[in-house]
């Protein structure tokens, strides 16, 4: 029992050492800027940013309807004053559901993605045959991921915090009959909620490819391998998106002292 | 460019007529008369599996996911001084959305992920064709037993879940909003009703088997060695976040 | 340059499973070394640390004139692109074209204007006899294209020593001949030094110079191809003949 915790404990150890070298790496690698192919960050852009949208938007926009329901009941509950669920939902979206939900769904698309690519080029030697060539697999795969993913992951962002705003208005007029002029406020965000926004998706963005690469890097033997390096993927990049959002959430209540 | 948006909404279709289909198949397995009806221990092995696989990161995600809601209705307590509400809002997000959400997605990532790899990797190396061979039926051996252990196991962790959530909220709130322990608990007391609970329970029994059905589809209906299989999980997992999106939609009117 | 392979006292073991145990091997510029022994004895692994993608736990490998041991990632690219080397499972890049897969190497290697490396390029597909398939994915091919495909891009930015891991696997009779045939001329030609590994001994012997027998972790045997049939050690014997009874069955694996 007490070596079986203890070999547990080293492989974690020894894995989150790996896991912070490939960062490294990555971040080496974009420094060097050399031997990624041409035109391979506009595909990645693509097969990260554009591929997503549908998806990003009808998850978010159904868990914006959603929300703003039962919010709304609620509040109709207690005081029937609808008055400042808008300008609210809207704070808590730019703050923290906007790019926490979109990096949860990017962390199970495209983690897994990420993921099953690179896991399936290794266990096929692809990444040894890349080697040979005396190329450096971080930064011919994982450093346009990387680029690619902190950009789309502003982007999507961006995208599906207003679905989800727009969802939630739609809600709240249709189900509640609130005003939507009363609904569509944008009194309630300041400047530091934007900052958290960007912070928020830029950590997310970097933290999805890098876990997600490290896992695929990581698969052996076959089919299995691949297996278990996506879903490893999906676990991991989901709850170092769940860990990040508590850190910089809790890092901002401390820095504002209280006052976000 | 109108080719390629029908080849996508036509691959759509087909995966969800085939979840659908075999959907079916579960439920006429389940309810049909003729014994035996389930493999008993390969339900247990699986409830086994399943259970300890996700119990350590389903706790930690509950735990940080009711940190989270206290964090983001923080700022209100503050603004209000209204600490004998901070468990509100926290409780009824965490309770009704948040916690069931969460929850079933990293169970998806987790067990159903992991599902989706067992099967395709069976399915890659033949092994299907082979209890076929046996006149076995991989419904009625495979892929009923695991769609019942999904089921109660995401049900039983999110009972578990919501407490370890309402700790984590608790934590936060003592620790970071400096609330006390008697305000927090009488917070969470007063605002928050059964229903709150079951109604987030009622989520994970759908959740739990969207999750099954979808990644038993995905781990069954893979095409050609390694690189098969990661793209089925990578499906599977896709297809199951967007199940749960679509359900809670559906149950939070359903249920209100 | 005395030597374009040496491998002196080297260990390997994976998940405490020791799979070298001292491997004593050496190969001469311009020579055709076969490597041959049962399955799982560490073939591929032997092919793998000699190009430094993996690393050994213990013992001295020498490539081209320098050594291996302490090297990082980075700074063997340089060494590793005088090497070709053919994966067992041929390791193709799925996301390339055949022509794509074959120009890779030399475009890694840079120096060689658009035209030159396309004659090249071309030259090279035409030589393994996949003329016409360039603009194919590697994912219609046949596994015998494979190979071919393989050993094209293996070969074509002219490495001083080439590695082939199983060259021939799951290949028929007459296209493993023609494959043989392919590397041998090739061999002729750029005068590289080679080391073979495979299970099908009859065909490799007719292609390489010496063999070398790996059994239990060390090698076991080396001697002249041509007369490998009747070496004088009796498991070698055995092996090579497959016999069903023999010292084979009691040796220590």
């Amino acid at each position: 029992m007490i070596t079986r915790i203890g070999a547990s404990a080293v492989s974690a150890v020894r894995a989150s050492r790996e896991l912070w070298m490939v960062f490294v790496s990555t971040i080496a690698g974009l420094l060097r800027r050399r031997s990624a192919p041409r035109g391979e960050l506009a595909r990645q852009l693509h097969a990260i940013g554009n591929k997503s949208l549908l998806f990003i938007a009808v998850t978010l926009g159904f868990i914006g309807m959603v929300m703003t329901y039962q919010a709304c009941l609620q509040l109709g509950k207690v005081t029937g004053d609808y008055t400042r669920v808008g300008s609210q939902f809207l704070r808590l979206i730019v703050s923290d559901f906007g790019p926490t939900l979109t990096a949860m769904m990017l962390a199970t698309r495209v983690g897994a993605g990420i993921a099953a690519e690179l896991g399936s080029m290794k266990v096929t030697e692809q990444i040894d045959a890349l080697r040979m060539s005396g190329v450096l697999p971080i930064d011919y795969l994982i450093v346009p991921r990387f680029v690619a993913c902190v950009i789309m992951t502003l982007v999507l962002t961006i995208a599906g915090s207003l679905v989800m705003f727009a969802a939630g208005g739609l809600t709240a007029t249709v189900s509640f009959g609130v005003n939507p002029q009363t609904f569509f406020d944008l009194g309630a965000v300041r400047p530091r909620h934007l900052i958290m926004l960007a912070v928020k998706a830029g950590a997310y963005g970097a933290a999805i490819p890098v876990v997600a690469g490290f896992c695929g890097l990581r698969a052996r033997g076959s089919s299995e391998g691949v297996g278990w390096a996506t879903t490893a993927a999906v676990i991991g990049s989901s709850f170092s998106v769940i860990i990040l959002d508590f850190v910089i959430s809790a890092g901002a209540l401390w820095v504002t002292g209280g006052d976000l | 460019m109108i080719t390629a948006v029908g080849a996508g909404v036509l691959r759509i279709a087909e995966q969800v007529g085939g979840i659908v289909v075999l959907a079916g198949h579960v439920l006429r397995a389940l309810v049909s008369l003729r014994a035996p009806r389930l493999d008993g221990r390969e339900l247990v092995k699986n409830l086994y599996k399943m259970g300890n696989r996700s119990v350590p990161i389903v706790m930690l995600t509950a735990f940080f996911a009711g940190g989270l809601m206290m964090l983001q209705s923080g700022p209100f307590v503050k603004q209000f001084q209204a600490d004998a509400l901070a468990g509100w809002g926290a409780g009824y997000a965490v309770l009704r959305e948040i916690g069931p959400i969460l929850i079933a997605l990293m169970f998806s990532g987790r067990v159903g992920a992991n599902n989706t790899a067992e099967l395709a990797t069976m399915t890659v190396t033949e092994q299907l064709d082979g209890l076929r061979a046996l006149a076995i039926d991989p419904v009625r051996f495979l892929i009923v037993p695991r769609v019942l252990a999904m089921v109660v196991t995401l049900v039983a962790l999110t009972v578990i879940g919501d407490a370890i959530a309402l700790a984590g909220a608790s934590v936060v709130g003592h620790f970071l909003l400096g609330i006390e322990w008697s305000t927090l608990y009488y917070s969470f007391v007063d605002n928050l009703e059964p229903y709150d609970f079951l109604h987030g329970v009622q989520k994970a029994v759908a959740f739990g088997a969207a999750i099954a059905v979808t990644s038993c589809f995905f781990g069954v209906s893979v095409r050609g060695g390694a690189v098969g299989v990661g793209r089925a999980v990578n499906a599977a997992v896709v297809a199951a976040a967007v199940s749960i999106m679509l359900l809670d939609f559906f149950l939070t009117f359903l249920l209100a | 340059m005395s030597v374009a392979l040496r491998l002196t006292g080297v260990h390997k073991s994976f998940g405490g499973h020791a799979v070298l145990r001292g491997i004593e091997l050496a190969l001469a510029p311009g020579k055709r070394l076969g490597l041959i022994g049962p399955a799982a004895a560490g073939k591929s692994v032997i092919c793998k640390l000699a190009c430094g993608l993996d690393t050994a736990d213990q013992g001295e490998i020498e490539v081209l004139g320098e050594a291996l041991a302490h090297r990082s990632e980075s700074s063997l690219g340089g060494l590793r692109r005088r090497i070709g080397m053919l994966f067992q499972s041929y390791a193709l890049f799925d996301f390339l074209t055949v022509a794509q897969n074959v120009a890779f190497p030399l475009e890694q290697r840079g120096g060689l204007s658009a035209d030159a490396m396309a004659t090249k390029v071309a030259d090279r597909v035409r030589a393994v006899g996949l003329h016409g398939s360039e603009q194919k994915l590697t994912s219609e091919l046949s596994g015998g294209m494979k190979k071919r495909v393989g050993i094209a891009r293996a070969t074509v930015a002219d490495p001083e020593l080439v590695i082939y891991d199983e060259p021939t696997a799951g290949l028929d009779p007459v296209t493993t001949q023609k494959i043989y045939d392919l590397l041998a001329a090739d061999q002729a030609r750029t005068g590289a030094s080679v080391l073979a590994v495979s299970s099908d001994v009859v065909a490799l012997a007719r292609f390489v110079d010496e063999i070398a027998f790996l059994h239990a972790g060390v090698i076991r045997y080396r001697g002249p191809a041509a007369t490998i049939a009747d070496a004088p050690d009796p498991l070698v014997r055995q092996f090579v003949r497959g016999e069903l009874t023999g010292p084979l069955d009691e040796a220590p694996t």
